[in-house]
């Protein structure tokens, strides 16, 4: 039980740091920078739990960003800030950048070698894997807007 | 007045106060608009959506502004039609049109000025602003930006977070931060020189990989492999990403279908800096 909590702290310190650096990188106003951080190291560590309790990635990756979505909401009217200016770089640690370099390396490698089936499969793997956890962190991300606020602006 | 309106002018920080007043400061709209104002708001209006689609906004942040700001002006409806490059917008007051088009030069991603330019709409709602104030405040944006040695030391820690969150050691972190950190720097060098954001990627991809497979011929850490993995990271085009897909899910198919083919073309110009980078290592017998 600690050991887990362990590694969920240690998740989500780490993913928070990474969200604080691509925050800067897409210039996040001042006053939301400590809320980026805890959004998206909360949402790390949700999406941790549900891996360890044996739940599909694309799926933990979409509850961990609607729930981001929904705590946002508030977050975004008590400061007058549009959401996608934190909700971005907080789902940024959960991207899955390893995956799209393997489809597309995948790729290259079977124009250069030659088919093989080992290498398709590497790519069709590694290819619906990135398709399917940005459209589950996306959809996430838009549960808020899409299904609780329909036409209205939120801020 | 003039006077009191100017000195707010020069007082750029909005508090959250005012943004959620609903004390009007200006005089109750005018129920008449003539052309030559409609025509000056339209402008207003254009120069507002022309920037939130340079700086990367959502396309449905887009079109809810124009329209906000349309409505707040008191006109009877703005509408928009967005394309990958460019923005067509028409405002209608009393059967009376006004059309522009605005192309798109775009900038990379500014959260600050996105940020600004929805609290400018809101000032506008809540009769704060008035057309010729969100003129000059539009023109004059200013919106800080971070030091770029501290960005980049952001970044390269980010990367190398990652790393520690795949199963790195510290050897393995300080070797990525390292190495993303260089990375970083000359992709902000390249960046400044108004390079194509292709040839950025892949020179910035290339040189990553290649002071990484390094580490692997020197056997740093427990898994030195993970220095290339984590450090081209940073090139993973996560906003034009989930632009792309939450465009899609709120109806702008085709803006969506431009953003995802530019993500794709972006990771696949990091891949070929990669693999580049990962045969020349094979040649040279270190990798």
């Amino acid at each position: 039980m600690s050991e887990l909590l362990f590694m969920l702290v240690d998740d989500a310190v780490f993913a928070g740091i990474a969200a604080f650096g691509f925050a800067l990188l897409f210039n996040v106003p001042r006053q939301a920078l400590l809320a980026c951080v805890l959004f998206a190291a909360s949402a790390h560590a949700v999406r941790s739990l549900l891996l360890h309790a044996n739940v599909p990635i694309e799926w933990a990756s979409f509850i961990a960003a609607t729930l981001l979505g929904l705590a946002t909401v508030p977050w975004s009217r008590k400061v007058v800030i549009p959401r996608p200016v934190v909700t971005v770089a907080a789902v940024i640690p959960m991207i899955p950048g390893v995956y799209a370099y393997k489809t597309m390396t995948g790729l290259m490698t079977l124009h250069h070698q030659g088919y093989s089936l080992a290498l398709q499969q590497q790519v069709v793997e590694n290819g619906l894997l990135t398709l399917f956890i940005l459209t589950g962190l996306s959809f996430g991300l838009a549960i808020a807007p899409v299904l609780v606020y329909r036409n209205k602006p939120i801020v | 007045m003039n006077l009191n309106r100017n000195e707010y002018m020069t007082n750029r920080e909005d508090t959250v106060d005012e943004l959620k007043s609903t004390a009007s400061k200006l005089d109750t709209p005018k129920l008449c608009i003539s052309d030559e104002e409609q025509a000056a708001i339209t402008r207003v209006i254009a120069r507002a959506g022309q920037l939130l689609q340079a700086y990367n906004a959502e396309s449905r942040l887009i079109e809810q502004t124009t329209e906000r700001l349309g409505m707040a002006f008191g006109l009877d409806s703005v509408e928009i039609a967005l394309t990958s490059k460019a923005i067509i917008l028409t405002s209608r007051f009393n059967d009376h049109c006004v059309t522009t088009t605005r192309t798109m030069k775009a900038h990379g991603i500014d959260m600050g000025i996105v940020c600004e330019v929805q609290r400018i709409c809101i000032l506008v709602e809540k009769k704060i602003y008035d057309v010729e104030q969100v003129k000059q405040r539009l023109d004059n944006l200013a919106v800080p930006k971070y030091n770029s040695v501290v960005v980049a030391c952001f970044v390269a820690l980010s990367c190398a977070c990652f790393s520690h969150l795949f199963g790195g050691d510290s050897i393995v972190f300080m070797a990525t931060w390292l190495t993303s950190f260089i990375a970083m720097r000359i992709r902000q060098w390249l960046t400044q020189l108004h390079h194509n954001l292709l040839t950025v990627f892949f020179i910035t991809a290339f040189t990553a990989t290649f002071i990484g497979s390094f580490a692997s011929a020197f056997d740093w850490g427990n898994e030195p492999e993970l220095i290339m993995i984590t450090s081209v990271l940073q090139l993973v085009p996560g906003f034009p990403l989930i632009n792309a897909v939450s465009d899609m899910v709120k109806g702008h198919v085709t803006i969506g279908m431009a953003r995802w083919m530019t993500a794709t073309l972006l990771t696949l110009a990091s891949t070929l800096g990669i693999v580049l980078a990962v045969q020349l290592a094979q040649l040279g017998g270190w990798l």
